[in-house]
């Protein structure tokens, strides 16, 4: 591997129930802060079990131009000021020519939708607007972030469920190493609504047992959980060559080492503990290290029976019982397509800190999930290769690998 | 009827709700495109809006190339409005 087809993370960009920017997310998971509250809409709905939600705080955007903001739904708007940060962290102010751009979410803007849906209910289908139409297209925030700030190189939105941010740098790792490109914006992006709550729910994926204590919800790996709670934000990272950054004279803040997908073709909403290994398998073999290298695995953990016992099993199988691992559900709760990628910016900040965040939450680790360390308070360790997994209900699987800046 | 006062009222307020403008930028001279900074994109959503306002259709008549100023716009909306109680 030569510097031009070795990739490394130089911007990040972040919105997320802590608040806008990196700064507000490392802060809110280092300090093990609250996110999570009650949603109206979901106590008035008796059938849906779950009460509880992470959202981004409210926030006035009329700061942003109205011709910017008129395509963008929640997620754009969020997605438009992640770039903006992971640019300008990446000594930006304007994005450079030929950027590639990768970034999906699960679905796109339910709250725009049912507007949308109110229209022709009513067969009053003349008074959809532009905007409302420009809002909703599957890669609405793509094109939206493209416009606003001029990136004009490939612009690809994968969307794969709860694993779209992870899988979007993934892509970006490929592009750049690939030559289709030699710097990339990528990851995920997502907007809450109680809809969303409400399907996990009916699927029985959810928090149910701590709608009196919001902040306790989420346990992913504790014996006492009973599934996520819904979140939403976005997160970008920056990826370019190592030959585009030495160039540039920027802090490379993270080498990406490898990736790799594969799918679950036998259920699509029960994760399989084989398809898991093969898939953090892959990772490995794509970085070329072995699995005594990983010194934390990041967890896609949301908090589920089935999906925490899967995937700990698998990562006992490939890792052995001394893999520390954590998640960062039981904090942020499952931001869906964001996760991957918000997640990984999270990891970045670990290895800069050389400190493993524990599992917010985490009491007693589930007899039923793989042996292996879990991690349960702040922990200060030498942090090289961090393995950070996602998977999406459909059976989308892909893990990732970051190493700290040699 | 609808007088003028009324449909000028109702206008701006249709508009300063649509595209954020400020209510001392809706003088009767302002031009939609080069004063205000509507483009194409808008000037359908305005139709949009101002046909809910005054429940009449305007999308059909309606052409950005004779609609300069807002002042146009209130004389295409009067005319419509006469049209339409006649």
């Amino acid at each position: 591997m030569d510097d031009s087809t070795t990739v490394v993370i130089t911007g990040m960009g972040a919105v997320s129930p802590y608040g806008p920017g990196v700064q507000k997310l490392w802060e809110g998971l280092s300090q093990g802060a609250n996110c999570m509250h009650a949603v109206s809409e979901l106590t008035e709905l008796p059938m849906v079990n779950t009460k509880v939600a992470a959202t981004v705080p409210d926030t006035d955007y009329s700061f942003i131009p109205r011709k910017i903001r008129r395509s963008m739904s929640r997620m754009g708007i969020y997605a438009y000021l992640a770039a903006q940060e992971a640019l300008q962290q990446a000594g930006y102010e304007n994005a450079p020519d030929h950027l590639g751009f990768f970034m999906g979410s699960t679905l796109n803007s339910i709250s725009v939708w049912l507007e949308l849906a109110s229209y022709s209910q009513g067969a009053h289908l003349e008074r959809i607007k532009t905007s409302d139409f420009l809002q909703i297209m599957n890669h609405s925030p793509l094109a939206a972030v493209c416009q606003a700030l001029k990136i004009n190189g490939p612009a690809m939105g994968g969307s794969e469920a709860c694993a779209t941010g992870l899988m979007n740098m993934g892509l970006g790792f490929l592009a750049i190493r690939s030559g289709l490109v030699s710097q990339a914006l990528c990851g995920g992006t997502e907007e809450y609504h109680p809809m969303f709550s409400a399907c996990f729910d009916i699927m029985q994926a959810t928090s149910t047992n701590s709608n009196d204590n919001p902040s306790a919800a989420c346990r992913p790996f504790d014996e006492s959980r009973t599934g996520l709670v819904v979140s939403e934000g976005c997160g970008l990272v920056f990826m370019e060559s190592k030959k585009s950054a030495l160039a540039r004279g920027v802090p490379i803040l993270a080498e990406v080492l490898g990736f790799y997908s594969n799918t679950d073709t036998e259920n699509m909403a029960f994760p399989s503990q084989k398809t898991l290994e093969a898939c953090m398998r892959g990772a490995l073999a794509s970085a070329h290290i072995s699995p005594k290298q990983v010194d934390l695995l990041n967890a896609h953990a949301t908090g589920t029976i089935a999906g925490d016992i899967a995937e700990t099993q698998a990562a006992q199988a490939v890792f052995g019982p001394s893999l520390k691992i954590n998640s960062l559900k039981g904090h942020l709760g499952h931001t869906m397509g964001a996760s991957g990628s918000l997640e990984s910016i999270a990891c970045v900040k670990m290895l800069a800190d050389q400190q493993i965040l524990p599992t917010k939450n985490l009491q007693q680790p589930d007899a039923r999930c793989g042996r292996v360390d879990y991690v349960r308070s702040p922990r200060q360790t030498p942090l090289h290769i961090i393995m950070k997994n996602s998977f999406a209900i459909g059976g989308n699987n892909c893990s990732l690998l970051i190493r700290r800046p040699l | 009827m609808i007088t003028r006062e009324e449909i000028i009222k109702q206008t701006n307020e249709a508009l300063q709700k649509e595209f954020e403008f400020k209510p001392e930028q809706l003088v009767p001279a302002a031009r939609l495109r080069d004063d205000l900074g509507l483009d194409s994109l808008d000037a359908v959503d305005m139709v949009v809006v101002l046909e809910q306002k005054f429940g009449v259709t305007l999308r059909q008549g309606y052409d950005l190339r004779t609609i300069v100023t807002l002042n146009d716009l209130y004389d295409f909306i009067e005319k419509l409005a006469q049209t339409h109680t006649n």
